[in-house]
């Protein structure tokens, strides 16, 4: 699988080219276009798979493409304007925002963590996928914004909604962002994610979350 | 009293969506607005405060958290800073909350007034007041709220867009909503683009300022009224 990364930073697009047989696994609507050789096919890994999958923010479905008698290529997007960037596969693997998750290959194992009771409780869901391949293997993330790689060597402090990706040998855990609740509240921070330890994680430069919350409530209220 | 040396800091990611780095020496503090931080060295300690300006009294604590009451309802910055420093130094990362750039400027005794939201950092002797807009501007509903810097430092401040910078000899007409700041030699006049009611409501131009002297006014090349007009039109009744 080879990933051509275009229109980057803003409006990022992966043009992944496939030989005949390959395949790519990508998140349910990140398609854009296609050979007309490739074929698509839907699953859901299961019911229960299907399930976590939507409970961490992601769609219910995954779709595999694979080109049919030779190569084939599959155009593929992230829902908001930013950047996209490929990570290859490493033994520890990757933790990925759920929402940043884009296509990976298939010998990639995509699971699902659900980021704890504190992190649900407070609205602003770490939902994190683990990603892992015993071999050679590639993911697709994408962000709002652009993205920018931070080496952690010791600890680092990070907003969770600006996290993308990280190393999966990074020690972490959500937490408020000042000495207590109330300066946490006021610091205007909500949550954020210590980091311990040596590796890369890489960050968007906008959050979703605050950019709909600063446009939301401009908006006329729904009505029903 | 020797000016605080200039802060060490990057701007990535512009125009779009810039972010902004600063590299602090050990016990350099540098003043970031409420909730824009993206990440830190855990070496750098965050402490929120209000911002009521450098050593203030009891009385500019006060006219602050009313201030900060009030644009609360109306909308703009929560006016709470979060301070940042360590004694070993160590970097932080900052970021506004819409698309759009990151402008640094340098003070050197000057004024210059920005407009609600526009503000993101500061670092040094950098003084800060709220200035009311007038009746007038409330009815333009931009620019109600206008932030007044002065002193010796660094500022850093963000723009819906791109910014824009127009040196004014004269005078210049700018779409409120278009504002990002002004320098304080320079003075306006918020009136109807097109003149008169007609004008205001036909042109589709809102209400403009019309600033005179000699100055630099900074724009931005994207207007939060109109894409919030654009979105509601096509929001499901």
């Amino acid at each position: 699988m080879q990933v051509d990364i275009a229109y980057r930073p803003a409006q990022a697009m992966a043009r992944v080219s496939l030989q005949a047989n390959e395949s790519v696994v990508a998140e349910s609507g990140a398609m854009v276009g296609m050979s007309t050789n490739v074929n698509m096919q839907t699953q859901s890994g299961g019911m229960l798979k299907g399930l976590k999958r939507m409970f961490g923010g992601e769609s219910f479905f995954r779709n595999t493409f694979t080109p049919q008698n030779g190569p084939g290529e599959v155009l593929l997007a992230h829902s908001l304007p930013g950047d996209m960037t490929v990570l290859d596969m490493t033994p520890q693997g990757y933790l990925i925002q759920s929402a940043s998750y884009i296509a990976s290959t298939p010998n990639v194992n995509i699971e699902t963590k659900v980021g704890g009771f504190k992190t649900f409780f407070a609205g602003e869901g770490v939902f994190v996928l683990k990603a892992t391949a015993t071999d050679a293997g590639q993911c697709i993330v994408g962000a709002f914004g652009g993205i920018q790689e931070i080496p952690c060597d010791g600890t680092l402090v990070i907003d969770t909604g600006h996290l993308v990706a990280w190393d999966a040998n990074l020690e972490y855990s959500v937490g408020k962002s000042a000495g207590g609740w109330i300066a946490s509240f006021l610091s205007g921070e909500g949550l954020v994610c210590h980091f311990k330890g040596k590796g890369r994680i890489w960050i968007q430069t906008r959050n979703p979350t605050e950019y709909g919350g600063s446009i939301g409530p401009m908006l006329p209220p729904r009505n029903g | 009293m020797a000016a605080a040396p200039p802060v060490a800091h990057e701007i990535t990611h512009g125009p779009s969506f810039a972010m902004l780095r600063f590299d602090l020496a050990p016990n350099q503090t540098v003043i970031a607005e409420a909730g824009s931080m993206v990440a830190r060295h855990s070496g750098v300690n965050m402490e929120v405060k209000m911002n009521a300006g450098r050593s203030p009294g009891f009385f500019d604590k006060m006219k602050a958290f009313v201030i900060a009451l009030i644009r609360k309802v109306i909308g703009g910055e929560t006016f709470f800073v979060n301070h940042f420093s360590g004694p070993q130094g160590g970097s932080v990362w900052v970021a506004p909350t819409l698309s759009g750039q990151i402008a640094h400027r340098r003070m050197n005794g000057e004024t210059l007034v920005l407009s609600s939201g526009a503000y993101v950092a500061h670092s040094g002797e950098v003084d800060m007041q709220m200035k009311f807009g007038g009746l007038k501007s409330l009815l333009a509903k931009e620019g109600a709220f206008m932030l007044a810097i002065s002193g010796v430092g660094d500022l850093w401040f963000n723009s819906y867009g791109g910014i824009h910078p127009v040196d004014v000899n004269g005078s210049y007409v700018v779409d409120n909503g278009h504002l990002v700041g002004y320098e304080g030699n320079l003075t306006f006049n918020i009136k109807s683009a097109g003149g008169g009611l007609l004008g205001f409501v036909a042109s589709g131009e809102g209400m403009v300022a019309e600033f005179s002297g000699q100055g630099r006014v900074y724009i931005q090349s994207r207007n939060t009224g109109s894409l919030v007009s654009w979105l509601s039109g096509i929001l499901p009744g």
